[in-house]
């Protein structure tokens, strides 16, 4: 029996490479709470550049991004921010942005395709009128690529049209861009180009960049000066940090041409698996690294016996639910991985005899 | 004979007839790509800490055989010796700032380069894990969980301690986390502070700590006070240690009302060292302890909180929360592992330089240092009239010497010591310091 160690738990899980560990152990570092980090320095600088932005500043992980950007968006007591009732924020960071930040949140429906309807956000917008019973709402938040509806991108001209409602009402525009390169490379547009309307944008390059730690926030200078204030309150302030910095411009470099590759994966991994009896995937939004998998009611099995035998085989994924598993494909999982899981998966289903996972 | 510093290092070794040296100048700070060996030889060796410090490496090698060459060489070697002082002296970096400022060692840089990793979120990174063990034995608390800074260590054990909203910590007025933290625990964390004035030895008295919990019966008008926190060494009063008996005597009256005890202990081990006590001895008394690797210890970044398995479990995820949460950490780990384990012996001789450097300051017309107070590794020093400079004029001269640090107010001036700073840099500090305040800059003699 061939044995393979396929890691689709999520694109975090990537390891750093020989590359970016020889940068660690080589990085220009110095005191970045005292003065600047001269590695770190760098990376924020390309990461402006890259995402067009004034200004950049490197977090220890995107729910302290994103944190940072609400909170510094969201300055003044009795703010309210309006984001999906589907996204990160508002479901996987401990709802961080109200227990910490003391900032309310307004949810509105996320689409299937991670978009929210314009009108519905506008709808959304409280009245300054109604001020003395109402908090006030400062700031629009987008997740590009959504995650929970599957890794699905918003288009350049989406983004335009909420920034342009943003602005239209005196708001701030955040982008939650943990995985915005997979977006950029999805739509074939420029990285800059995609994000032009947020007043910044919270990109993670531990994801499918594939850096060990780290996310950066861009902006403009004043947000950026305030956002390194805020970072250091919460404790994000680290020191020799050139040593992650420097992994990260590895990352940066090397890594976002791959992400064209893993989306080729997870689409022959989407199709693969949706010709399975017993599971369905809606392939056709399949647009990025992310799949959700659901189990039918004519399947051999659950969604929890089948993880645990795939996990015998060597295959790692993420219980989403009693009949749905979420699988993400990164630069560490290549084709024949794909093949190897597809196969897996036929063999936990059928109840056939494993022979050799083909 | 051995001469060393920041930027050079020659071996002279009188026990071998081959001798070897480099010499190095800093000419422009570059990363240096080749992590050493475990035997320095004329090719290979770098100085300790010195991995960004070398630019443009100029390497004069001799290897010389037994007899001949020998007698030749040495006569050149001095020459060298002597040029290589008088250009160093003008491209030395003595860097007093803080113990903040300390650079991964190569070691360091190797262990980081070989960690074992995993996310660290979705599972656990080995490497921390086997950092946060290793760190829970040696304070003697249960747990253990590494974050990325001094701050956040305290933050999270405030605000976990803290957890029903209206709760108020007692803390000393001069208190790191009080004055340097941005109010972090009220702005982020929804903590209200009571101060009690810190006295100069850095302790805070008991009598006025009792006088500072709010009475129950009160509390229609009274937040709930939940914890006291000390701070050992305590920073701002100079790196002041806090006894063992003093530290068991505020846990006794915090466990008599109830309260928790937590120790900002941003530089226990410097504590343990000048007070020749086991450091988890020395904790005994409290609930959690912020301990930072990333100060004396000399790892470039993190601090670890210890505590109790419950305590720690609410902190981890406390530390999600706050976005503290990283994935292949145990980068960071390693080279925090390696630091516990070679740089906590070096303390000691932290503080043996940081007496002689104060004892060699106070010497100075001009400067007044309270050298009976200065027990580990910082140097307050004040800038008496005489002396006709601010604070920040000596530091800009001085600056142009090489020898950075932090002028705190227009007539005091903070200094730290740490491992990578030497004894002779403490001689060549006085050294500059005196021509500062003598008026001529004379090469720092």
């Amino acid at each position: 029996m061939v044995f393979q160690f396929v890691d689709l738990r999520s694109d975090t899980v990537t390891k750093p490479t020989e590359s970016m560990r020889a940068a660690m152990a080589a990085a220009e570092v110095d005191d970045d709470v005292l003065v600047n980090d001269p590695t770190a320095f760098r990376l924020e600088s390309e990461m402006a550049r890259i995402m067009g932005k004034e200004a950049a500043l490197f977090v220890p992980s995107g729910t302290m991004g994103n944190l940072i950007s609400v909170l510094v968006h969201c300055e003044t007591r009795g703010s309210e921010v309006i984001l999906g009732d589907n996204s990160h924020i508002h479901i996987y960071e401990n709802g961080g942005i109200s227990t910490i930040g003391g900032v309310h949140p307004r949810t509105v429906r996320n689409n299937p395709d991670g978009t929210m309807d314009i009108g519905l956000i506008e709808a959304a917008i409280r009245d300054p009128r109604g001020e003395l019973l109402y908090p006030t709402t400062k700031l629009i938040c987008l997740e590009n690529t959504q995650a929970n509806c599957g890794g699905r991108c918003l288009s350049v001209d989406y983004t335009d049209k909420v920034g342009e409602l943003a602005k239209k009402h005196g708001l701030n525009l955040h982008i939650d861009g943990a995985r915005i390169f997979n977006a950029a490379t999805a739509l074939k547009v420029p990285v800059d180009r995609l994000v032009r309307a947020a007043d910044s944008v919270s990109v993670c390059l531990s994801k499918g960049i594939g850096a060990p730690v780290g996310s950066v926030i861009v902006g403009s200078s004043d947000f950026i000066s305030k956002a390194r204030r805020l970072r250091k309150t919460l404790g994000g302030g680290m020191r020799q940090v050139g040593v992650l910095c420097a992994a990260a411009l590895v990352a940066v470099q090397e890594n976002i041409s791959k992400l064209e590759e893993d989306h080729r994966n997870a689409r022959a991994l989407a199709e693969g698996l949706d010709q399975i009896k017993g599971l369905k995937v809606n392939v056709a939004s399949v647009e990025t690294n992310i799949i959700y998998v659901d189990f039918l009611k004519d399947s051999n099995s659950t969604a929890e016996k089948t993880s645990k035998k795939l996990k015998e085989q060597g295959i790692l994924l993420m219980l989403e639910s009693s009949n749905r598993i979420r699988l993400v494909l990164h630069h560490q999982v290549s084709a024949s991985d794909v093949q190897y899981t597809i196969s897996c998966f036929k063999s936990a289903l059928t109840g056939a005899p494993e022979k050799n996972g083909f | 004979m051995i001469v060393k510093s920041p930027q050079s290092q020659w071996l002279l070794s009188w026990e071998k007839v081959t001798f070897e040296w480099e010499v190095s100048w800093k000419l422009k700070e570059q990363p240096s790509p080749n992590p050493p060996t475990s035997n320095p030889t004329l090719f290979n060796y770098k100085p300790e800490g010195g991995s960004d410090h070398c630019g443009i490496k100029l390497i004069i090698g001799f290897r010389v055989s037994l007899l001949l060459s020998f007698w030749a060489a040495t006569g050149c070697a001095i020459g060298l010796l002597v040029g290589e002082v008088l250009a160093e002296m003008s491209s030395r970096i003595i860097d007093l700032r803080s113990d903040t400022v300390t650079k991964p060692t190569a070691t360091m840089r190797a262990a980081m380069e070989a960690a074992e990793v995993d996310d660290d979120v979705l599972a656990h990174d080995p490497t921390a894990l086997r950092l946060e063990t290793e760190m829970a034995k040696i304070m003697g608390k249960e747990a253990a969980v590494f974050v990325s800074s001094g701050t956040m260590g305290n933050l999270i054990s405030v605000l976990v301690h803290c957890e029903t909203r209206g709760s108020e910590v007692i803390l000393g007025d001069n208190s790191h986390i009080h004055l340097c933290e941005s109010g972090g625990i009220s702005t982020i964390g929804a903590v209200h502070p009571r101060t009690v004035r810190n006295n100069p030895d850095g302790t805070m008295d008991i009598g006025l700590i009792e006088a500072a919990i709010r009475d129950p019966q009160r509390e229609l008008i009274y937040p709930t006070t939940r914890l006291i926190c000390l701070e050992n060494t305590h920073g701002n009063c100079g790196g002041r240690c806090q006894s063992i008996e003093y530290t068991d005597k505020v846990g006794d009256l915090a466990k008599k009302h109830g309260l928790k005890l937590h120790i900002d202990g941003a530089r226990i081990f410097n504590a343990a060292t000048a007070l020749k006590v086991p450091v988890d001895r020395l904790v005994w008394a409290a609930d959690s302890v912020s301990v930072c690797l990333s100060k004396g210890i000399g790892a470039p970044v993190g601090s670890v909180i210890v505590g109790s398995k419950d305590f720690i479990s609410k902190a981890r995820r406390l530390r999600k929360t706050l976005g503290g949460g990283m994935r292949q950490v145990g980068i960071l780990c390693a080279a925090a592992l390696v630091a516990v384990q070679e740089n906590v012996p070096k303390l000691e001789e932290d503080h043996r330089n940081a007496k002689a450097l104060a004892a060699g300051l106070n010497r100075i017309k001009g400067l007044k240092v309270y050298v009976e107070s200065v027990e580990t590794n910082i140097i307050f020093m004040d800038l008496l009239e005489e002396s006709q400079l601010t604070a920040r004029e000596l530091s800009e001269k001085l600056g142009q010497k090489g020898i950075l640090l932090i002028a705190g107010s227009s007539t005091r001036i903070r200094l730290v010591v740490h491992h990578q700073v030497t004894t002779p840099d403490i001689q060549y500090a006085i050294s500059c310091f005196k021509g500062a305040l003598a008026g001529a800059l004379e090469n720092g003699f």
